[in-house]
């Protein structure tokens, strides 16, 4: 009883604490449905006062802004510095720096591929074995999540080397409830239904689909992401698994007829909006705006979980747009299955800093208080689920824990060159008129070269 | 150390440690070495004198040497290599390359540029070089003409991109082109083969600025009475032009036109913003980015390429320097 | 030319005209990107930059709260009863986002598909005996004969008059770290372009002045290495660099723009020095100057505009370099230099705002501009290259 008097009121005494050593902290501690338990005890047993961590990742902007809110909190906890830069072109960046011995203490990987190809040249430390079973034990679907940060070193012999910190989730139509209230559309349950109402929008005189491929260096990934939605609603996931090893080529038919399916939205004019020519160049961070113009000039985009980051000022989740899981087909028999990709936190630089990061992340708080800011979704089974921002967050939540089937983002786990190369422009030049059968050949053949 | 401080310091140091360095290398040189005094003065002087110029010579040719000289065999060598560099492969990666589609519409378009673009800017150059000589306003107009040269590619992409536009709202073009009762907008970067022209158009509009300004000079070096003694002779303007100026610039102009040309080979911004090397665009200096730290053994042998197009206008432009000696 | 009477004034109205044509072609679109960097991202979408001055007409959607429905009695007076929800647009747009102001309606509609069917004043009727009527000062009526449950949702069309301001500069110029990347683009700059020039004069005497064996070969050396592509020499030089220990660092990238600016500088400078009055260097030899009293007293003054316009080429080229400093400098944020932060950050977070790109794009020309402006006269100078003979 005395002790846990005294822990309590050890806890109660830290809380103003760790509140004012940082002015920063938007969420003060003790307050709402946060978990506050684990990062009292975290910050009374770590102290790295004066020691500086760097870290560099893909976020950008608003994302940046809203990571270091997270970072903000442990820098409270700890008392160290931490200094994030993020990059638009990270993964060319990572490569250089960690060659040239100036990485950073903590990369944030947003593909798995590019952290296995360094870890075969021995530039990232692997982690203890322990990381990987809490991981496996607190994470949903934790093995998954461990399997897919294992490669193998410089010396062949198979690590773990990162933890996955945020998620995000791809199979998603984006729509704007009062356009589909006032034309009378309802939404569809399979993907029979979608493309009949692909086919009645049209018919009303819309247009049905926003696609946009552009993204400067990147442009065609999110064509990518597509061709995988489709290939897991058409294929057994075993398909899926041998077609990112390669163990089928990307000239198999079944790869094939995903991208033809794609097609079928994609290279119609009267599908999309702009017309074929405009889904190649438009900035995917442009292209869901038609959604919200009037008269409206799409009613629907297929896009990943982060996309509301670029939607326009203003817009309320729920009221101006909404959406709903990109369905399977109904005859297939194939389930629900799910599309996701995630960013991994790895080792760099190792540094006493950088050790005690990723104990941070193990807390549920690291990643509420990025829940709580909206744009964060997490595979981590201990948070709860009252901090999302919105329903609709939540709901995105629902949708990754409920699914029969979830697969990676497979264009995230080829080798760098296939996944963020060959696979890219294919795609572009498959939507500016070569067929399907010729693009594929063209990646199969990169791949080739590879080996 | 703050950069800034560094950098300071940096100016200090370097153009100090230079003044320095040759400074204290005359005085040994003069001094302590080969006296001007003694009984051997004057064989002293004469040694002296054939130290020197090596002296001035020597941080310019170790840099010249690390950072040019050995990045053309380093770079050789490494391309012979695989992607990490642990296995020698021989000219398998040169094999590989002229077997990729992607490379051989990257060098067809390269040849293009090389072709249109130095030709394009020289001529523009001189047009404009030669109209506002005499012009007012000329200084004025010279300085916007040149003024695209102190844009960054990247800033100069940014621009065009606000031309090109695929939205009659945004794009230049396809606002003409709508008010000319065009129905659809246009992506002009789309079009095949001619779009590369349109990216084109950017370095030319960039480049033709250095033309310009390098030719005026020259044409302001003409002397007047070869012009005078035509015009006595009645010849028009254009005759004057072509027949006498023209050809007493003709060094000048040929030094442009190779200038531009080693400029076309290194710019793989341009492409590389407006369109990522997609739609039949791909040039060398792009092909070779997307390679670049990842297959390095590809990689320098895409620049060894772009090194090898560009030896003709090397052998040529020594030639000429030798013939001037 | 000018002594031929009559033909001056023809020739010289087409000379005049082409010219201006010409730098007209070659200014636009500049133009239409100083513009757009005025305006914010939804008015370059919806209007042209050369419209820009002009009010735009543009569509937008309030709600009208369900809350204050009214019920009205059916009666001689009214037709039907039933349910009515009135008020004023600029209260619900106040309400949604804080911008006060009468507003004056062009046009409305009751569906996004077809948002600006009516004219105001009119009253448009909709599905299920539903009504709804705007005046043009934005007073609204919206009638139906069932309860309201939803809030329904009113289109209109206003003229948006043409608004320039300084945001978007204001964001970039607060942006998070650009002045950091602005002082280190200066810090890498102007020890790139000074000590290339240093180093360069005195090779470049030497190998115009100085009689020597291997001059002819050093010079068409340097000749030969003024055409090697910069992109051969990344990879091997930053190898190097790991290797002597300096990696990605300050020190780096001003090595590496020494050596890749050196052959244009040698040969600048030594076409320049070429023309230089021999007696003047003779008499002084004859003096008994020795060579570096002759180079530092009597060249260099010279040579100042050959100087002055190589250092504005280096500058330019330096200041607008992205290649070279993403792989020379480190990449954590703090070594940004300004082409580095445009290109990866603000172009990667704000890909679709054309405002904030188009503002990125001339606080970056600005300086460079600068430079330009004030030392142009030496451009010409410092290239004429021993043509004045």
């Amino acid at each position: 009883m005395k002790k846990a008097l005294l822990c309590c009121v050890a806890s109660c005494a830290l809380w103003p604490a760790i509140a004012n050593a940082d002015g920063h902290l938007p969420f003060a501690p003790g307050e709402g449905a946060f978990s506050w338990d684990s990062y009292t005890a975290f910050a009374e047993a770590t102290d790295l006062t004066g020691q500086v961590l760097t870290i560099s990742g893909p976020w950008t902007g608003a994302e940046k802004d809203k990571f270091e809110v997270v970072l903000a909190y442990f820098e409270a906890a700890t008392g160290a510095q931490v200094q994030y830069s993020g990059s638009d072109s990270f993964e060319q960046d990572i490569v250089i720096s960690a060659r040239s011995g100036s990485a950073p203490n903590l990369a944030v990987f947003p593909q798995p591929g590019l952290a296995a190809d360094l870890a075969s040249q021995g530039l990232i430390a692997p982690l203890p074995q322990e990381t990987a079973d809490w991981v496996a034990q607190n994470y949903a679907a934790g093995q998954s999540w461990v399997d897919l940060a294992t490669y193998p070193g410089a010396d062949g012999a198979q690590g773990f080397y990162g933890m996955f910190y945020r998620v995000d989730l791809k199979s998603l139509v984006w729509y704007s409830p009062d356009a589909f209230d006032e034309a009378g559309y309802d939404l569809p349950e399979t993907m029979e239904d979608l493309l009949a109402l692909t086919d009645q929008i049209a018919a009303d005189g819309g247009t049905p689909w926003c696609i946009g491929l552009g993204s400067g260096a990147a442009t065609g990934w999110p064509a990518t992401d597509w061709v995988e939605d489709i290939m897991l609603r058409i294929n057994a996931p075993e398909d899926y698994d041998a077609w990112v090893r390669n163990e089928i080529g990307f000239d198999d038919p079944k790869v094939i007829e995903a991208i033809e399916k794609f097609g079928v939205f994609a290279r119609n004019d009267a599908f999309v909006n702009g017309g074929v020519s405009a889904v190649a160049n438009t900035d995917f961070r442009d292209s869901p705006s038609g959604l919200f113009a009037i008269p409206p000039q799409c009613y629907m985009h297929r896009q990943a979980s982060f996309i509301p980051a670029f939607f326009p000022d203003g817009t309320t989740m729920g009221q101006d747009v909404d959406f709903f899981y990109f369905p399977a087909f109904a005859d297939k028999d194939l389930g629900k299955p799910v599309l996701g990709a995630g960013t991994l936190f790895s080792v760099t630089d190792p540094s006493e800093a950088a050790t005690a990061m990723l104990d941070f992340l193990k807390l549920p708080v690291a990643h509420e208080t990025w829940m709580a800011q909206g744009g964060f979704l997490t595979a981590h089974a201990g948070v709860n689920p009252m901090t999302y921002i919105d329903d609709s967050s939540r709901a995105q939540g629902e949708i990754l824990r409920n699914a029969t089937t979830f697969r990676f983002d497979a264009s995230d786990l080829m080798p760098g060159e296939i996944g963020a190369g060959a696979f890219w422009t294919g795609m572009v030049d498959y939507v500016t008129g070569t067929d399907a059968k010729t693009v594929a050949e063209g990646i199969q053949a990169r791949w080739d070269d590879l080996k | 150390m703050s950069p800034l401080i560094q950098g300071a310091l940096t100016i200090f140091v370097g153009v100090g440690g230079c003044v320095a360095y040759f400074w204290a290398s005359n005085v040994v040189l003069d001094k302590v070495l080969f006296p001007a005094r003694g009984p051997n003065a004057g064989r002293n002087i004469n040694r002296a004198n054939l130290i020197r110029p090596w002296l001035f010579l020597l941080p310019a040719l170790l840099a010249l040497g690390l950072y040019l000289v050995y990045p053309v065999f380093g770079s050789f060598s490494r391309s012979l290599y695989n992607r990490t560099g642990a296995e020698f492969i021989g000219f398998g990666n040169y094999r590989i390359m002229l077997g990729d589609p992607e490379f051989r519409t990257a060098l067809t378009n390269n040849l293009l540029w090389v072709l249109i673009v130095p030709a394009a800017s020289t001529f523009f150059g001189l047009l404009i070089a030669q109209l506002t000589d005499r012009l007012r306003w000329g200084t004025v107009a010279k300085s916007i003409i040149f003024m695209p040269m102190a844009i960054s590619f990247v800033g100069a992409a940014l621009i065009w991109k606000f031309v090109y536009a695929n939205n009659p709202d945004i794009g230049l073009i396809n606002a003409v082109l709508v008010v000319f009762g065009a129905e659809a907008s246009i992506d002009v970067l789309q079009i095949p083969f001619w779009n590369n022209l349109f990216l084109m158009v950017i370095l030319i509009w960039i480049q033709t600025g250095f033309a310009m300004v390098i030719l005026s000079a020259a044409l302001r070096g003409v002397p007047e009475e070869t012009i005078e003694a035509a015009i006595l002779d009645g010849a028009g303007p254009a005759r004057v032009f072509f027949s006498i100026k023209v050809p007493q610039i003709m060094p000048t102009i040929v030094v442009v036109w190779t200038t531009i040309t080693i400029l076309v080979l290194k710019v793989f911004d341009i492409v590389y913003t407006m369109t990522g090397g997609n739609f039949g665009t791909q040039i060398l200096p792009s092909y070779m980015m997307s390679y670049m730290f990842r297959d390095d053994g590809r990689a320098t042998a895409v620049a060894f390429v772009i090194m090898l197009i560009v030896l003709p206008v090397m052998v040529w432009n020594i030639r000429q320097a030798r013939k001037e000696m | 030319m000018t002594g031929i009477a009559g033909q001056k004034s023809a020739l010289s109205w087409v000379v005049n005209i082409t010219v201006l044509a010409l730098v007209v072609l070659w200014l636009i679109p500049t133009i239409g990107l100083l513009v757009s960097s005025f305006r914010d991202r939804d008015a370059i979408s919806a209007s042209a930059w050369w419209t820009a001055p002009l009010s735009v007409e543009q569509n937008f959607r309030v709600r009208a709260p369900a809350a204050e429905t009214l019920i009205i009695d059916g009666g001689f007076e009214a037709a039907i009863g039933g349910y009515e929800i009135t008020g004023n647009i600029a209260d619900l747009i106040a309400a949604e986002t804080g911008q006060t102001g009468p507003v004056t309606i062009t046009a409305f509609g009751a569906t996004a598909r077809a948002p600006v069917v009516a004219q105001p004043g009119d009253v448009l009727n909709l599905s299920r005996d539903r009504t709804l009527s705007i005046t043009a000062d934005g007073d609204y009526r919206f009638f139906a004969p069932a309860e309201i449950t939803r809030d329904p949702s009113l289109y209109f069309a206003m003229e948006i008059p043409p608004s320039f301001d300084l945001d978007n500069y204001r964001e970039i110029l607060r942006s998070d770290g650009m002045d950091i990347a602005f002082i280190n683009t200066l810090t890498v700059t102007i020890p790139a372009t000074v000590i290339p020039i240093l180093i360069a004069a005195f090779a470049a005497y030497a190998l115009a002045w100085m009689d020597f064996r291997g001059r002819g070969v050093l010079i068409a050396v340097v000749v030969g290495l003024l055409v090697v592509p910069l992109q051969l020499a990344l990879v091997p030089m930053l190898s190097f660099h790991n290797t002597i220990g300096i990696g990605q660092s300050f020190l780096g990238i001003w090595l590496a723009h020494t050596g890749f600016g050196l052959p244009l500088a040698i040969y600048l400078l030594r076409n320049y020095m070429v023309g230089l009055p021999r007696d003047i260097i003779e008499s002084a030899r004859v003096d008994g100057a020795t060579d570096f009293q002759v180079f530092t007293k009597i060249i260099l003054p010279l040579s100042f505009p050959a100087l002055a316009s190589f250092a504005i080429f280096q500058f330019l080229w330096v200041w607008n370099d992205l290649l070279v400093a993403k792989v020379f400098l480190p990449a954590s944020s703090e070594s940004w230099v300004m082409t580095v932060k445009i290109a990866d950050d603000l172009l990667g977070s704000r890909g679709g705002d054309w405002g904030i790109l188009a503002a990125a794009a001339f606080t970056s020309i600005a300086v460079p501009l600068l430079v330009f402006f004030t030392l142009q006269r030496y451009l010409v100078r410092g290239l004429l290259a021993g043509s004045v003979k």
